[in-house]
């Protein structure tokens, strides 16, 4: 009897684009063990899982099984051999009750057959859900569970979760973690992906940390800590604040030198005890409160999906708050539309920029004038469009931000991101902003598109601007920033000088470990 | 330049479906033992060669342009209003009903085309507003307000706007309110240069002014245009709102410039249909004002061959049915592929950049 379930070994994984995902990954889950798998966005976790639940190909590399190696071509496939998932994104039918899902792609009737074998699966497991109800009237947490169900119905032996207390509220995250802990004493080897060190050090028996496509450390829960943890995610060698022309006064504590620096000024914008919620009603933003000030960017990092893409939306005006205040400049703007933000001198580069930065088959020239359209500049009598300043317009960014396009008329869509990025950072400095929002301003482009995007960012600061700048991009938030935020489930774990922050408690807070919080 | 180049692809595309339609069409008379040539040519000399059967394809067209506008100004900001049908019923019989009154003529079909236009608007307002307000797909609402259209016009043609001497007909329309005859002895009436401007108007809407940005941006992305400050719902009831007035002179155009009756029968057997052949319409001309002028006269010509195909060629109704049918198809196919890709992308849609490539 071998002493593992599944084995991945050297796997190799890049993306038709060119991007390599997995430089090599050795992967291995006993038994009766919670192996956890630790990394940052872009580590390769969820390629990892993907290929090991059959979504995805790998490029090189074998998956082996105590019977032999193994050939995955669906995750159908890979269910017949055991192995299940439950993503992060819940693939359930809404209407549907949880048996009926459960007997979903099963071939097998929802009837009294299968309610028996389901029933005597959840006494074994502890796992309870309504099966009679249609799962949209179910909660978050029952959903999952309802997820994890149909997997363990298949007889699954390796169990693979993806960040799944990222949707939990505390108390569904403690039962997961029961349930978890029953499921292991019947032998099943769980894949728990997560980047919150306390989850790790709570539940699991081993971590494997990835990062960059590579695994820089196999270790025993047990024989580690949240300091080394961390420090293996975000790894050694830091570059901070290379950028920064001013000499900082380093000896005071950071709010009396907040005041000593700016002078007294005002802030630009000022967020007070902000509660935003996020899809599916859960508490995304918490209770956050920050300023920003003229002439400085104030950086967030963490982990996507802790509540950055909320907070903008909010401050942008695309997502209601709940609670709350967002003062522009003096002004309460809460609720206000993008265009009233955009005169109040608010500019967003948002996060993701097929969705709301760009319309992909207009031209070039008509997404230069995207939510400025109304400027009597482009609108003039009974609402025609002065097609030739929008001309104009498109021709000056094009050529103050060096953007390459076939043309005016090109759709946006046959530019590269680079460049389309490029647009829309042009767009909005076009709009003479006092404050910008950059979120994720850099991602997914090339070097040298992104190093544009950067200097842009620093010079608007040196210009004076408040820039809020959100980031998954760790050295990107320590290099460009003047203050950096640490987000985590919607708050803030830290607020400090980059200079202040090392890898280590970079790691730690983005963690999950409050500042000042021993361990 | 890349605009007028991918609009000469476009009418390439359609050349090339409009010649595959044909072939196929051809193989199906072929198998059933008539001759697609003399079909064809028949077909040709109809109404595209003898000014009388052109003028009957522009009579055709007339409506088709404007019912065909109302679904291609809803498809350009995303909406798929299909409510044209019973908008165009509420149309013509309004233009019926301003022959109540006693206007000197010029004033009383400029008042009649009033009476149409608001009716069509009215009849487009419930979706428009339930779209806007509560979400309710508008597909289903016009839907339904086309089947309560159509009863509540059969209704007033037997109650209300009955001839009092024929009951099968309403009163016909007054001398002074009645589009003109443009050219004698044929149906082509003064209408269709009512719906070649409604056409161009929409066109410079769309394409030159901000009201027509913010419409196509909505169309293209919602998410977008709300970043970009679009009102989503004032851009619903602005475009339910124009279809509605296309739609209702699409009827004014049938019940006050079609010979020799001027009036709408019980059954509305001149009126139905024309709501849902101008979606197809619409398909064919790619849901571009000018391309629709173009598909409407082309689609009207087909109608009006029919007739000639029939007598010359000895084809039965059924068949050149049937030949239209595949040819209309072929044409609206790359449309309606666009349409299909448009859903597929919608629900499969990476969920956002970035995701694909990290883990």
């Amino acid at each position: 009897m071998a002493d593992f379930l599944l084995k991945a070994e050297r796997i190799v994984k890049v993306y038709p684009d060119g991007t390599v995902a997995l430089k090599g990954v050795d992967f291995e889950v006993r038994p009766g063990e919670i192996h956890g798998l630790l990394g940052e966005n872009g580590a390769g976790k969820t390629t990892l899982t993907k290929i090991l639940s059959g979504l995805l190909p790998a490029t090189s590399g074998r998956i082996l099984t105590p019977e032999g190696p193994l050939k995955l071509r669906s995750p159908r496939d890979a269910l017949q051999r055991g192995i299940g998932m439950v993503h992060q994104h819940f693939a359930l039918v809404d209407t549907f009750t949880a048996l009926e899902n459960i007997a979903l792609g099963t071939g097998t009737e929802p009837g009294p057959g299968l309610r028996q074998r389901v029933e005597g699966l959840m006494e074994r497991s502890g796992l309870k859900v309504p099966l009679d109800l249609p799962v949209e009237e179910l909660s978050v947490g029952e959903r999952q569970r309802v997820e994890i169900l149909k997997v363990l119905s298949r007889e699954v032996k390796v169990l693979i979760l993806d960040e799944p207390t990222s949707v939990l509220t505390p108390v569904e995250t403690d039962e997961l973690f029961s349930l978890l802990r029953r499921l292991k004493a019947d032998g099943v080897g769980i894949v728990f992906i997560t980047h919150k060190l306390r989850e790790v050090l709570e539940v699991t028996d081993r971590v494997t940390v990835l990062r960059g496509g590579e695994v820089v450390g196999e270790v025993r829960t047990r024989d580690t800590s949240a300091e080394e943890l961390a420090r293996m995610m975000v790894g050694e060698g830091v570059v901070v604040g290379r950028r920064r022309p001013l000499e900082l006064a380093t000896e005071l504590p950071i709010e009396e030198r907040r005041v000593e620096e700016t002078g007294g000024r005002e802030p630009a914008l000022v967020v007070e005890g902000l509660r935003v919620l996020g899809e599916g009603g859960r508490e995304a933003v918490r209770d956050l409160s920050f300023e920003l000030y003229p002439g400085e960017i104030l950086g967030i990092a963490g982990v996507e999906g802790n509540g950055q893409t909320e907070l903008v939306e909010a401050i942008c005006g695309l997502r209601r708050a709940e609670a709350g205040s967002v003062r522009l400049r003096g002004r309460e703007v809460l609720g206000r539309s993008p265009v009233e933000l955009y005169r109040l001198g608010l500019a967003h580069v948002p996060e993701d920029r097929w969705k709301y930065g760009l319309i992909l088959s207009f031209t070039v020239a008509e997404n230069s004038i995207l939510g400025i359209q109304r400027t009597p500049r482009f609108k003039g009598p009974l609402a025609v469009l002065r097609w030739g300043a929008v001309a104009r317009h498109a021709r000056e960014l094009i050529r103050r931000f060096s953007i390459q396009t076939p043309g005016l008329d090109a759709p946006v869509r046959s530019l590269s991101g680079g460049n389309q990025q490029k647009l829309i950072v042009g767009r909005e400095l076009s709009k003479e902003p006092e404050v910008i929002v950059a979120a994720q301003p850099t991602r997914g482009l090339d070097i040298g598109a992104a190093e544009y995007i950067r200097e842009l960012l620093l010079k608007m600061r040196d210009e004076g601007k408040a820039i809020l700048l959100i980031s998954a991009d760790l050295d990107e938030v320590l290099e460009l920033s003047d203050r950096v935020a640490f987000m985590y489930e919607g708050t803030f774990t830290a607020v400090a000088r980059p200079q202040e922050i090392d890898r280590q408690k970079a790691g730690l807070y983005m963690g999950g470990i409050r500042a000042g919080e021993g361990r | 330049m890349k605009r007028v180049k991918s609009s000469l692809w476009s009418i390439l595309e359609s050349v090339v479906a409009g010649i595959l339609g044909l072939a196929v069409a051809g193989l199906i008379l072929k198998a059933w033992g008539y001759s697609p040539t003399a079909a064809y040519v028949a077909l040709v000399r109809a109404s595209f060669t003898d000014l009388y059967g052109f003028a009957g394809a522009l009579a055709n067209a007339t409506p088709l342009i404007l019912t065909a506008i109302t679904f291609a100004i809803g498809a350009r900001a995303g909406l798929f209003n299909i409510g044209a049908e019973g908008q165009l019923y509420m149309g013509a019989l309004a233009a019926i009903a301003a022959s109540l009154f006693r206007l000197p003529a010029g004033i009383h079909l400029i008042v009649a085309l009033v009476f149409a236009a608001v009716a069509g608007v009215l009849w487009s307002l419930v979706p428009a507003i339930l779209r806007a307000t509560r979400g309710v797909s508008e597909v289903i609402s016009t839907i339904m307000f086309n089947w309560i259209g159509h009863f509540l016009a059969l209704f007033l043609v037997a109650n209300v706007l009955v001839d009092p001497y024929r009951g099968e007909k309403t009163i016909s329309a007054a001398l002074t309110s009645r589009f003109p005859i443009l050219i004698r002895g044929t149906d082509l009436s003064y209408g269709i240069f009512l719906s070649v401007a409604f056409a161009l108007f929409v066109y410079f809407l769309l394409w030159h002014t901000v009201v027509g940005y913010e419409m196509r941006a909505a169309g293209a992305n919602p998410d977008a245009a709300r970043y970009g400050g679009v009102q989503s719902r004032r851009v619903v009831v602005l475009v339910f709102a124009l279809g509605g007035i296309a739609a209702g002179l699409a009827g004014a155009t049938q019940s006050l410039g079609r010979p020799p009756t001027y009036a709408v029968y019980s059954g509305l057997p001149q009126i139905a249909n024309l709501g849902f052949d101008g979606i197809g319409v619409a398909m064919i001309g790619r849901n571009h004002p000018l391309g629709i002028i173009a598909a409407a006269i082309f689609y009207g010509g087909l109608q009006a061959g029919a007739r000639l195909m029939q007598m010359t060629a000895g084809v039965p109704l059924e068949m050149v049915r049937v030949v239209q049918g595949v040819i209309v198809l072929a044409l609206a196919l790359p449309e309606l592929l666009r349409i299909f890709r448009g859903l597929g992308r919608r629900l499969w849609r990476p969920r956002s950049l970035g995701e694909g490539g990290e883990g």
